[in-house]
């Protein structure tokens, strides 16, 4: 007898949990959607600052940027990834002086180590987290990242 | 009582037929009849198959808190066509080492059974492709011949875990199938009729889930539960437990041979969804209150396949709900829950009934004036 | 002219699968051969108008014999072993049986066969007829048989959970003799 009561009021219980479990889904049915509709929310889509995607060099206004072409970027890199090609110049003291004539990045091999980043010791590369970098042709993914015509920005005294 | 029914197909129909006996020897007009029926069946088979894909998806998105398809026009409207030219036109892969003849036959045994019950679904006034006496016998009849396909699919693909998935499938079909048919046999006890459109027409004031009350709803829900389950759709989607056994018994199965599974799967959905709606939710009779004919001709003017469609698709809806809300039972729960508890309350139940209708306790008996047809 | 195409559709399909299903060498396709035999008589049923039994001939035979010996012959060693011939004697045996068996049925059915037809050609059969038919004790009433059959139906299924139960209990017992022992 105590069986049979038991199982009936299992039947009742194991109806109520079930309808508390459609309950709950009913909610969820109503929420609102997290879904991020890409292409159309470009202007509000917020990216983190710590996404690495594309390595740029900034330059500042007087298209001058930091590297001085020191190749230890190119050295911490797992990959090869990083091409600095340098040029020596005379300054106007006679001297002789190493400065920066391209500094390749290959878009296609790069795994985002940071590494290149870290090492830098005047900091003139970064990671900005511009993500869509997608092109048609491969030789697009390689990047030179010193503008044309930017020289190295002066040490302030 | 006669209401205006300005949207109904019948009349329409009606004409038809004349028009060709009038102008064709019997034998070609019943032949063109029958193919003219055929086409409309398959047509409305793909179509609500077509409906039912997007409808699973949006919905399945919406209480995953996702979107669902929204690319391909307006809402993802067009996905679903677009997903169905892609199963057409993909390659059928042969594998080696099944048995050719079986491996081949059995998607039609399931696509056949489905539309076997397809057709026997009063959609609105008149539109009904067959409406046999046993009706509802003839619903329960056909459609246990899917199983076979199952099963053979499962043996024939030579592969372990078709050949678990069919067994499963084939114990929890059988199973289920007796609660199903009980359930409905409660209702046919109440209606003493089996024939669709009889059922119907019976429900004009008082659907016979509030005729019936108490043992109605009972089994209903139990209709509902057993139907579930005999569709094999989550929880009780252990033939295709995708974490154990890949896709269960259409592991080997690519291209339109898959296809007809994954169709016969969603109308084996609509079908169960659609003979509830008939035997308890009043079919495609529009809501009527008796003695307020205007109310009651506001209601007529919505024809009645929308009553139909209406109707079943909150019951649909009601087992997409289920289906994203449960985990999956196991083999041993599963059995239990059909022949230590949905079957003996069954039995009880139909017991109730007949008590019920020989004290004269339905609705109709009670109330004759609110009620009585 | 339509009917008759149909029929003899279905008379040919019966003839070729139950011919099929005998001759087949493997017991997964007799199986199916026979339910497509079961199938095309049910589809006879269904000519005849008698929708009753075309339900439960696809029912009972099709959706729940068929399935269930299915089940069976998965459940049996190397279901798609190709079976070997049998001897000469036991073909000849067989079908002499066979034989006999058809004429008996032939003859039954040649005698009765015009007055049936003729019975079911009347109309459609009511299912409220057949109800009654099963359920009343009156005469061409058949409650009687109906219960006897259910009863018997009951102890098969008493019998058979005794059959399995059985096995354990004579395991437990192997089990207590061999702890004495």
């Amino acid at each position: 007898m105590q069986s049979f009561s038991k199982y009936i009021s299992g039947i009742f219980t194991s109806l109520r949990s079930l309808l508390k479990g459609m309950g709950v889904t009913w909610k969820e049915f109503w929420t609102k959607k997290v879904t991020m509709e890409y292409p159309e929310n470009r202007e509000t889509l917020v990216i983190s600052d710590r996404w690495r995607s594309e390595l740029i060099m900034p330059h500042d206004e007087n298209n001058e940027h930091a590297c001085t072409a020191c190749g230890i970027c190119m050295m911490n890199c797992p990959n090869g990834t990083i091409k600095v090609i340098s040029a020596s110049i005379e300054t106007e003291e006679g001297k002789k002086k190493k400065i920066l004539d391209k500094h390749i990045w290959d878009y296609g091999s790069c795994t985002y180590c940071n590494l290149c980043v870290i090492t830098c010791p005047s900091n003139a590369i970064i990671f900005n987290n511009d993500f869509e970098g997608a092109v048609f042709d491969r030789n697009k993914l390689v990047h030179q990242l010193n503008k044309p015509g930017s020289k190295l920005r002066d040490k302030k005294k | 009582m006669n209401y205006k029914q300005p949207l109904e197909l019948n009349g329409l129909l009606l004409q038809l037929d004349l028009f060709l006996r009038g102008n064709l020897p019997p034998f070609w007009a019943s032949l063109i009849e029958g193919l003219l029926i055929l086409i409309a069946v398959l047509a409305a088979y793909a179509v609500i198959a077509l409906i039912l894909i997007y409808a699973e998806r949006k919905v399945t998105a919406f209480f995953q808190a996702r979107l669902g398809p929204n690319r391909v026009g307006k809402y993802g409207f067009i996905q679903s066509i677009a997903d169905m030219i892609k199963i057409l036109i993909k390659e059928i892969i042969h594998i080696n080492r099944v048995d050719r003849f079986l491996f081949y036959a059995a998607p039609f045994f399931v696509i056949c059974a489905s539309v076997m019950a397809f057709g026997a679904i009063p959609f609105g006034q008149g539109l009904q492709a067959v409406d046999f006496n046993i009706g509802i016998v003839y619903v329960l009849a056909v459609s246990s011949l899917g199983i076979i396909g199952v099963l053979l699919a499962g043996w024939s693909s030579n592969n372990k875990y078709s050949m678990i998935g069919a067994m499963r499938s084939g114990a929890q079909f059988i199973s289920y199938e007796l609660s199903a048919a009980f359930a409905l046999m409660t209702i046919v006890v109440m209606t003493g009729t089996m024939q669709l459109s009889e059922i119907v027409e019976n429900q004009r004031y008082a659907w016979n889930i509030f005729n019936g009350h108490i043992p109605a709803i009972v089994a209903f829900v139990i209709y509902l539960i057993s139907g579930h389950a005999e569709t094999n759709r989550a929880p009780f989607d252990l033939p295709e437990a995708e974490g154990e056994l890949t896709a269960g018994y259409h592991t080997e199965y690519s291209g339109m041979q898959f296809g007809f599974y994954y169709l016969a799967e969603y109308l084996n959905m609509f079908i169960i969804a659609a003979i509830a709606t008939t035997v308890f939710l009043g079919g495609w009779m529009p809501i009527q209150i008796k003695g307020m004919d205007a109310f009651n001709q506001i209601m007529w003017y919505i024809p009645s396949y929308v009553w139909f469609i209406g109707k079943t698709a909150v019951l649909v809806f009601i087992s997409l709900w289920v289906r994203w809300s449960f985990p999956r039972l196991r083999i041993d729960l599963l059995l239990n829950l059909e022949w230590k508890y949905l079957l003996p309350i069954n039995l009880v139940n139909i017991l109730i009934m007949v008590l019920i209708v020989l004290a004269g306790w339905t609705l109709t008996d009670l109330f004759p004036i609110l009620f009585g047809n | 002219m339509l009917e008759q195409i149909i029929f003899s559709i279905l008379a040919i399909a019966i003839a070729l699968f139950s011919v099929l299903a005998v001759t087949s060498k493997r017991i997964i396709r007799s199986a199916i051969y026979l339910l497509f035999v079961l199938l095309a008589t049910a589809g006879l049923f269904l000519m005849l108008n008698y929708h009753f039994l075309f339900a439960v001939q696809v029912t009972v035979y099709a959706g729940g014999i068929m399935v269930l010996f299915i089940m069976a012959i998965f459940l049996t060693h190397k279901p798609g072993k190709i079976v070997e011939r049998r001897t000469n004697l036991k073909i000849i045996s067989s079908i002499l049986l066979s034989g006999g068996g058809l004429i008996l049925c032939g003859y039954i059915i040649l005698r009765n066969v015009t007055r049936v037809y003729n019975y079911l050609k009347i109309n459609e059969i009511n299912m409220q007829d057949i109800g009654r038919a099963m359920m009343g004790t009156e005469k061409y009433q058949f409650l009687l048989p109906f219960e006897a059959i259910s009863l018997l139906l009951l102890a098969c299924i008493i019998g058979a959970i005794m059959i399995a139960r059985k096995e354990k209990n004579i395991e437990t017992n192997d089990n207590k003799d061999l702890d004495h022992k």
